[in-house]
């Protein structure tokens, strides 16, 4: 019985061709769309939860009030972990976990040549590894880590280092200031995609206190904030509120005064929940699209294969006639259904393999290939599977399964039920998802274009920022010297850290606000207002304002913050125990996020030769370069690398251009927008494979009443006009329903930014044009040809 | 006594008015009868053949089939009758056409969860019977009109039905395809099916044994000759 439902199925689907292609079609893409969101959402939902203890491991944080903000720190002291883990019975181990924070240049000790700037560098407990669950491929556990100047590499790292060859024993010379020897006693698999710690090489942490470079992290045995993130492994069942109880008596015995607020928070939830998780802002919106997609897929299925199942009214009349009950008819376009979805579930998961690595690099994220295997993910996928099959089947089934077999029989021609007013309902929806998708891409794209285009007080174009590190030493001079000599460079400057990328922060205080309050610092030299093209309100009078001792520039925001006059040239801000006097105002630029207001800043101005040794030099900073706007750019680029390297051979050169550093700020919204631009294309086609369909299924069913009309003396325009108008009041209906829905969540989405666009009215008037055009053309394409067709061939077979 | 209706009435209202598609039919049918309906169109031929079928309700009146009461049958055990009882064969042949002629004669074998190899020997010896087993892999619209009613009727016998219900069997075919159709109704006739059939022709009519002529809905008597 079964392979008699299998056979009709598949011969079913061999006879209409086109029409079980898209069938199939509109509902495999629907299903690879659903899957690759899935998967990466499922990714991101994943991270850090592979360590075996993922539900008791906790990050140590740290509340604390500075100059009127709270700020979270999640650095300790190094001793903050053991002095807990002694204290509360309801900690099992701890774990310090040290990042250098600047790259560090390693080099095979027996192959001088193999040298690299290395960003990934840590230093780990002892017991990093039975902590955590990364796995080792060489090496023991227990004690890879156990000694001084012990290094665990990852696999990529071995082979890089040294080749095929065991790098078990071997030695490695890492630079900082000084150069220190570490032994390699272990390679440890690559760190997975979804691991928030991704060490590329693992130090073992009791290296540090014989680095000259951290002395200062040892000095105090205190409970308080230091240098070391710090984990706590929970015992199972173990109350963290009492641990963090604990951790604020531990605080308070170290000083009475401390009112730093300590807290723990799971490793696993903070990708998403954490305070800095922006990368996956809209995480929770994915999942709604693809719910939105896989709808789409489902109702265009839907709709179609009750289309097609009128076609067959005749067939299950016979059936029943022959005594087919209307179980065993239910049943089998039941099994038919879930035929068909098996097939489109294998097309969309060979698509999905096929289409992953395309649709990551447009998301800009990288997941391991092995996840797709992942138990969860897996799950999931069978969930999908199983609603699909649930959902697909139940309505024709039910449909079909009650025609009456008298009422199929006498007219020999396919009668004119099943579902007529569900399929309408179904391309109505269909397309007010199709149109909301697209009112909000449009939207989500101009809004960043808007903010792209936003004036931020910065001239960003024709800048590049080029990232020197302290290896660069002394030669920063002759550097900076030869980059300004080249034709298309117009001006260079000088400062710490790269614009959008981090600022000191200091401690301020005026007259008028006397407690200290903190206050973003960049030290830069007289250049950086003619390079980056910050516009001043009050210029100083003296050019050679910066050769004054200590004297200091604020922007505007800076001036209401510190309370200061109109005019505050004269006045001075007290850093600490040093007094600057204020010199100049310059108007407000952005330097972070475009969400928060602009802050105020203080800029300590140098003059250029030390600010090229000191700041560059020394300490390593950023160099900013504007070009002419016409310039060759990549032959620019060549030679500012030809340069560096000539000065700098142990570093990398490394730049970006200050544009693409401020777009890269828009990350997730640009993710969102790619996203979207995907999903409206799929959108469309789904749902304007689906009107095709519906158009061919009608002109079928009413090829008599064409014959008729036509007999009669209509036109091929009425009959195209009459066929079609059907449809497009659909779409019109749609199209009213799907634009106040968008409107309502690009508002609601709008209120999180700070710079906001517009909603035009013509976005509106556009996709709702843009659909009509579409279904316009599928549809008289379908209703043209029913309209040519000759009149007495339809009428003959009656 | 195979079928027995006693004052069957039905009707569909229009306008208010009930207008009567079969008006107070009586009709005893015994084993072993052919018997051919006729009327023109709309005089209630079909409905009468759906009634008797089991596939049309009726609103007034008594059907009684093989001792059964059908009017007081649930649906579930009606089907179950005509499954056993009665076998179909239509105007337009009704073959479906996704399946290969093997497969629609099988169709009913299906429903009645024979098993394989029983089937596999039953849809055989109609083949064989009918001589179409040289087509038993061709699909309908590969065949002739009256090859395709050859499996029509091979399908409404492979149940081994006791009735035949045949709705204009002749109406798509040409007089020679027609002649040899209504041969193999007598045939099987004679090796005791009981057959009622609609029909416009009067030559096609004079193969049954009793001839009903309906007009209206109603029974009309015998004209006399």
């Amino acid at each position: 019985m079964l392979k008699n439902y299998i056979k009709i199925a598949w011969r079913n689907l061999l006879k209409n061709k086109l029409s079980g292609f898209i069938t199939i079609g509109g509902l495999a893409v629907g299903l690879t769309a659903c899957t690759l969101i899935l998967f990466y959402v499922a990714h991101e939902r994943s991270y850090d939860s592979f360590h075996t203890d993922s539900d008791r491991i906790y990050t140590v944080e740290a509340q604390v009030n500075m100059g009127g903000d709270s700020i979270y720190m999640n650095s300790m002291n190094a001793t903050v972990g053991k002095l807990t883990e002694n204290a509360s019975p309801a900690v099992s181990s701890s774990l310090r976990l040290k990042e250098e924070y600047k790259p560090v240049i390693i080099t095979n000790a027996s192959q001088p040549g193999t040298r690299f700037s290395e960003k990934d560098f840590s230093y780990a407990d002892a017991n990093f590894f039975d902590f955590f669950s990364f796995r080792l491929k060489k090496g023991n556990t227990a004690t890879v880590l156990s000694k001084p100047y012990s290094l665990v590499l990852s696999e990529d790292m071995a082979k890089k280092y040294f080749g095929n060859q065991s790098p078990i024993g071997e030695t490695l010379s890492v630079r900082k200031d000084s150069t220190y020897l570490f032994t390699v006693t272990g390679v440890m698999e690559n760190t997975p995609s979804n691991s928030s710690l991704h060490p590329d090489f693992v130090a073992s942490l009791s290296s540090m206190p014989t680095i000259k470079e951290f002395e200062r992290d040892f000095d105090s045995e205190a409970f308080r904030l230091g240098s070391f993130p710090t984990y706590l492994k929970l015992n199972e069942s173990a109350d963290k509120s009492a641990v963090e109880k604990t951790m604020q008596e531990l605080s308070i015995q170290g000083n009475a005064e401390a009112s730093d607020v300590y807290s723990l928070s799971l490793l696993r939830d903070k990708h998403l929940n954490g305070r800095d998780a922006s990368n996956t802002r809209y995480i929770s919106i994915f999942p709604l699209i693809a719910v939105l997609i896989l709808l789409l897929a489902l109702v265009n299925y839907l709709s179609l294969s009750t289309a097609r199942a009128t076609l067959r009214s005749k067939e299950i009349g016979v059936r029943k006639v022959n005594g087919a009950s209307r179980k065993s008819v239910a049943l089998q376009f039941y099994v038919e259904s879930t035929l068909y979805v098996i097939f489109a579930f294998l097309v969309s998961v060979a698509l999905s393999v096929v289409l992953k690595p395309w649709f990551f690099s447009l998301l800009d994220i990288e997941i391991d290939a092995s996840f797709f295997l992942n138990k969860n993910f897996l799950l999931i996928l069978t969930g999908l599977l199983g609603f699909t099959v649930l959902a697909t089947g139940f309505y024709p089934a039910l449909v079909m399964s009650a025609f009456n077999p008298v009422e199929n029989l006498r007219s020999s021609r396919t009668s004119k039920m099943g579902g007529e007013r569900l399929r309408k309902v179904c391309t109505t929806v269909q397309f007010v998802i199709a149109i909301a998708l697209l009112i909000s891409g449009v939207i989500i794209h101009q809004q960043l274009d808007y903010v792209r285009g936003v004036d931020t007080g910065l001239n960003r174009s024709d800048v590049v920022m080029v990232t020197l590190q302290n290896t660069v030493g002394t030669n920063s001079t002759p550097f900076r010297n030869e980059i300004e000599k080249l034709s298309q460079v117009t001006s260079t400057a000088v400062a710490q850290y790269p614009i959008y990328k981090g600022y000191n922060m200091f401690f301020a205080s005026s007259e008028q606000v006397p407690d200290a309050t903190g206050l973003p610092i960049f030290s830069v030299d007289d250049d950086f207002f003619k390079t980056l093209g910050v516009t001043w309100e009050t210029k100083p009078d003296d050019e050679n304002f910066y050769s004054k001792s200590d004297p200091v520039i604020i922007n505007e925001a800076a001036i209401s913050k510190f309370k200061l006059g109109p005019n505050p040239i004269g006045e001075s801000l007290l850093f600490g125990n040093s007094k600057r006097e204020i010199v100049g105002v310059v108007k407000d630029f952005h330097f972070e996020n475009l969400d928060a207001p602009i802050n105020a800043v203080a800029l300590f101005v140098n003059p250029k030769t030390k600010a090229t040794t000191n700041i560059l030099g020394k300490n390593g900073g950023c160099l900013f370069v504007r070009f002419q706007p016409d310039s060759n750019v990549p032959q620019l680029l060549s030679k500012m690398e030809t340069i560096y390297t000539q000065y700098d051979s142990a570093t990398p050169f490394e730049y970006q251009f200050l544009d693409d550093a401020f777009d890269a700020m828009f990350r997730s919204e640009e993710r969102l927008s790619h996203v979207f631009n995907l999903f409206i294309i799929l959108a469309m086609l789904i749902a304007g494979m689906g009107l095709f369909a519906l158009a061919t299924f009608s002109a079928q069913q009413r090829m008599k009443e064409l014959g008729v009309r036509k007999v009669l003396g209509a036109s091929v325009l009425q009959l195209t006009t009459l066929l079609s108008f059907d449809f497009l009041k659909l779409i019109l209906l749609a199209i009213l329903v799907a634009s106040p829905l968008a409107w309502y969540f690009m508002h609601e989405w709008l209120q999180d930014f700070n710079y906001k666009t517009t909603i035009h009215w013509w976005v509106f008037a556009g996709a709702g044009v843009g659909a009509f055009v579409l279904a316009i053309f599928t549809v008289s394409f379908q209703a043209i040809k029913a309209a040519l067709a000759n009149p007495v061939e339809s009428l003959r077979t009656e | 006594m195979l079928l027995q209706l006693n004052h069957i009435y039905k009707w569909v209202k229009q306008g208010g008015k009930r207008v009567f598609l079969l008006n107070d039919i009586s009709l005893d049918v015994e084993e072993g009868e052919f018997i051919s309906i006729m009327g023109p169109s709309g005089s209630g031929k079909s409905t009468l053949l759906n009634v008797i079928g089991m596939l049309d309700e009726f609103q007034e009146g008594e059907y009684i089939f093989d001792g059964e009461p059908v009017h007081s049958l649930k649906e579930k055990q009606r089907a179950k009758l005509y499954k056993e009882y009665i076998g179909f064969v239509f105007q337009a042949y009704h073959l479906i056409d996704e399946l290969t002629v093997y497969e629609n004669i099988e169709t009913p074998l299906l429903y009645k969860n024979i098993k394989s190899s029983e089937r596999k020997a039953l849809v055989a010896d109609m083949l064989d019977r009918f001589n179409i087993v040289g087509k038993k892999d061709l699909f309908p619209a590969q065949l002739s009109g009256g090859q395709q009613q050859l499996v029509g009727i091979a399908r409404a016998l492979i149940a081994k039905p006791k009735l035949i219900l045949a709705d204009e069997p002749t109406g798509n075919l040409n007089s020679k395809q027609g002649e040899e159709i209504m041969e193999l109704f007598k045939e099987l006739n004679t090796e005791g099916v009981t057959i009622i059939q609609a029909t416009h022709s009067e030559s096609n009519a004079a193969y049954g044994n009793r001839i009903i002529h309906l007009l209206d809905g109603s029974k009309q008597l015998q004209p006399q000759n």
